[in-house]
C-alpha cells in the first residue's frame, strides 16, 4: 500500500515499534475471537458448554453437532432458498443498474436530469420506513413465501446507479462514438465498451450486492413465514428453540449452524477483499 | 445493426432523417433506464405514497376492510397513549445513534492510527479487523449472546479473573444497548478503519516534512495537520453512520427483541411490532411517517452542516 507516514522520515524508538506490534496484535485477536469462540463452541459437548470456566479449546470434539443441526432444521432447504434469492437480487440489479447507468451517463433524452433525481431520492426512502406499505402490496400478490416476494423488491439499487453511473462517466465518448460507427448497437457498446472498460467497479458493485443479499435478514423475515421459504440469516435463528420461555441452551448447535452460515462469505472476502476495499474507499471518494 | 436498418431507408430529406434518427435514439437512451425507474416507482414511489393514506385508515391486519378516521392515529402518537412510548423509543434510537457515530469515529481512528503502517504482519492482520462487517448481524448476534451471556458468557468469566464486577448485559434494562453496542463496536471499527487509512495516505508528506523542519513532535503534527486534513472524512463517516445506525433494527431484533422492558426499544423496531405483533398496520404507518420526517430533516441538516465545514485539500 503506502508508506507510514509518521516512521517514514524520521527515526523511530525500538521500543514504540514493538509496543505498535503488540497492540496491533491484540487488537486482531480481540476482533476474531468472536468468530473463533463461534467455531470452538460449536464442537463443544453439552456438559462441557456448561462449565464453571470456560474451555478455551474442545476437550473432546463434538463434530456430531454439525450432523444434528442438519437434522434439526432444513439447512439444505436454507442454503438454497438463500442461494436462489442472492443471484435473482444480483443478476436483476445488474440488469437494471448497468441500463440504468448507460441511460443515465452516455444517453440523451428530455427529462435525463429529473429522472436521475428520481433515482437519487429513492436513496433517501430507505426501506426501514416503507416496509409495511410494501408488505401490504406483496400480500395483496399473494408472494408470501415466495421467491418474488424475495427478489423483486431489491430488483434496483439506487446506490447500484449511482456508483456506475459515475464510473460509465469517467468512459471518454470518443470509445462509444467509434464502436457505433463501427457499427455497435447500444447493447454492443454497453457489454463490449463500458462493462469491460469499468470492470473493477462492476465487480466492486457485484460483490457488495452479493454479500448484503446473502446476509439480508430485515426483508426475508417479513416476507417468509414458512421454514421452507426461509433463508440462512433466518434459519440460524431457528435454532434457537425457547420452550414456554425457557432459555435454550443449545449454543453448541446454534453456533454450528452459525458457522456453516459464513463460511462462503468468509471464503468470498479472502478471495476478493481487493475489490471489498476499493468498493470501500470509492464510496467515501463520492 | 440498428444503425444500418435506419440508413437504408429511402426517401427522405437529411435534415428530417437526422431529426428522425435523433429522436429514435433518444427514445433508446430512455429505454435503459426504464425498468429501473418502474421498479423504483412500484416498490419505492407508490409505498411512501400508500403509507401517507394508511396513515388516516383504522386498518388493522387481522380485519379485511378499513374506513378512514382523519387524524386519529396521528392524535394517538402526539397526544394519547402512544405519544410516552414514542418519545422513549426516540431517546433510546438517538442515544444508540450517538453511542455508535462516536464508537466508529474514535474507534476507528485509533484502529486507523495503530494500524496504518506497512509490514507483512500489518497487512496480513489489517483484513482481519476489517472483516467483521461483512458477517451477517444474524450470525454474530447469536454469537455475542452467547460471548454477553450472564452467567456462561466468556467476556464476564473475563471480567471475574480480571478481578472486575460481571455485568448483566442483554438481559438488564440498564446494560441491554450497551450489549448491542458491543457487538456494533466490534462491526462497525474496523469499517471506518479502512477509510480513515485511505484518507490518511491520501495526505501530502510535504506538511509532515515541514512540521519537522519547525520541530513538531507526533501528538502535534496530529492534531494540527492529520486531525484537520481528516475532517471530510470524519464528516462523512458522521453522515453515513447517522443515517445507517437511526434505522437499527437487527441486531436489536436478534439480540434483545426491543427488551427488557422496552430498553432497546428502537424506533424501527417499534414500528416492526406495531405491525406485525399488534397488528396496528395503521398506527405503524404514522410511525413510519413521523420517523422519515426525522430523517429527512437530519440528513438535510447534517449535509448542510457538511457543506458548510472547510473543506481542506486533502
Amino acid at each position: 500500500m503506502s508508506n507510514d507516514i509518521r516512521s517514514s522520515h524520521r527515526y523511530t524508538p525500538k521500543f514504540l515499534i514493538v509496543l505498535r506490534y503488540i497492540l496491533a496484535i491484540l487488537v486482531t485477536l480481540i476482533m476474531v475471537f468472536p468468530i473463533y469462540w463461534m467455531v470452538i463452541t460449536s464442537l463443544k459437548t453439552p456438559e462441557e458448554l456448561l462449565l464453571p470456566v470456560p474451555t478455551l479449546w474442545p476437550k473432546k470434539f463434538a463434530w456430531h453437532n454439525y450432523r444434528d443441526v442438519l437434522k434439526m432444521a432444513p439447512f439444505g432447504q436454507y442454503i438454497y432458498n438463500t442461494i436462489v434469492m442472492t443471484l435473482g437480487i444480483m443478476a436483476l440489479q445488474l440488469f437494471t443498474g448497468i441500463f440504468a447507468a448507460y441511460g443515465f451517463s452516455h444517453g440523451r433524452f428530455k427529462g435525463q436530469n429529473v429522472l436521475f433525481l428520481v433515482v437519487l431520492g429513492a436513496l433517501m426512502i430507505p426501506i426501514q420506513v416503507i416496509f409495511v406499505p410494501i408488505y401490504v402490496m406483496v400480500a395483496k400478490l399473494n408472494w408470501i413465501n415466495t421467491f418474488a416476494g424475495l427478489i423483486l423488491p431489491n430488483a434496483v439499487s439506487a446506490y447500484f446507479i449511482f456508483m456506475l453511473r459515475q464510473s460509465f462517466k469517467s468512459v471518454d465518448k470518443s470509445y462509444i462514438e467509434a464502436a457505433r460507427v463501427d457499427g455497435m448497437g447500444r447493447i454492443g457498446v454497453i457489454f463490449n465498451v463500458l462493462v469491460p472498460m469499468c470492470k473493477p467497479t462492476v465487480l466492486t458493485v457485484t460483490i457488495i450486492t452479493f454479500i448484503d443479499g446473502w446476509n439480508s435478514y430485515f426483508w426475508p423475515k417479513m416476507v417468509t413465514t414458512k421454514p421452507f421459504r426461509r433463508t440462512l440469516a433466518l434459519g440460524v435463528q431457528e435454532l434457537r428453540r425457547s420452550y414456554a420461555g425457557i432459555e435454550t441452551w443449545n449454543y453448541n448447535q446454534i453456533m454450528a449452524g452459525a458457522t456453516m452460515s459464513i463460511i462462503p462469505i468468509v471464503i468470498l472476502f479472502i478471495f476478493l477483499q481487493k475489490y471489498i476495499i476499493s468498493g470501500v474507499s470509492k464510496a467515501a471518494m463520492k | 445493426m440498428i444503425q444500418t436498418k435506419k440508413e437504408i431507408r429511402p426517401a427522405e430529406t437529411g435534415a428530417s432523417k437526422t431529426v428522425n434518427y435523433r429522436r429514435r435514439e433518444s427514445i433508446k437512451d430512455f429505454m435503459c433506464v426504464v425498468p429501473a425507474l418502474v421498479f423504483l416507482i412500484i416498490f419505492v414511489y407508490y409505498p411512501i405514497v400508500h403509507l401517507f393514506k394508511i396513515s388516516f385508515t383504522d386498518w388493522n391486519l387481522i380485519r379485511d376492510s378499513y374506513k378512514y378516521v382523519g387524524l386519529k392515529n396521528y392524535k394517538w402518537l402526539f397526544k394519547g397513549s402512544g405519544f410516552d412510548v414514542w418519545l422513549a423509543s426516540l431517546k433510546v434510537t438517538l442515544r444508540y445513534t450517538i453511542a455508535e457515530i462516536v464508537i466508529t469515529i474514535v474507534g476507528g481512528l485509533l484502529l486507523a492510527l495503530l494500524f496504518n503502517h506497512t509490514s507483512k504482519a500489518f497487512n496480513f492482520m489489517r483484513p482481519i479487523v476489517f472483516m467483521p462487517k461483512y458477517i451477517a448481524v444474524a450470525t454474530s448476534g447469536v454469537v455475542f449472546i452467547w460471548i454477553l451471556h450472564k452467567d456462561y458468557g466468556v467476556l464476564n468469566q473475563a471480567l471475574k479473573s480480571l478481578g472486575l464486577k460481571p455485568l448483566p448485559w442483554l438481559v438488564s434494562e440498564k446494560t441491554a444497548l450497551k450489549g448491542v453496542l458491543m457487538l456494533t463496536a466490534w462491526r462497525v471499527m474496523g469499517y471506518s478503519m479502512m477509510l480513515y487509512i485511505s484518507a490518511m495516505n491520501s495526505i501530502s508528506v510535504d506538511y509532515y516534512e515541514a512540521a519537522d523542519l519547525d520541530g513538531a513532535n507526533g501528538f502535534k503534527k496530529f492534531w494540527y495537520i492529520t486531525l484537520p486534513l481528516l475532517s471530510p472524512m470524519t464528516i462523512f463517516i458522521l453522515v453515513t453512520t447517522f443515517i445507517a445506525s437511526m434505522k437499527v433494527f437487527q441486531s436489536i431484533d436478534v439480540m434483545t427483541g426491543g427488551g427488557p422492558y422496552n430498553a432497546t426499544n428502537v424506533m424501527v423496531f417499534w414500528i416492526y411490532s406495531l405491525a406485525f405483533e399488534e397488528f396496528r398496520v395503521d398506527r405503524a404507518a404514522v410511525v413510519s411517517i413521523i420517523f422519515f420526517l426525522i430523517l429527512l430533516a437530519c440528513t438535510a441538516l447534517t449535509l448542510k452542516i457538511s457543506e458548510k465545514s472547510v473543506n481542506y485539500d486533502a
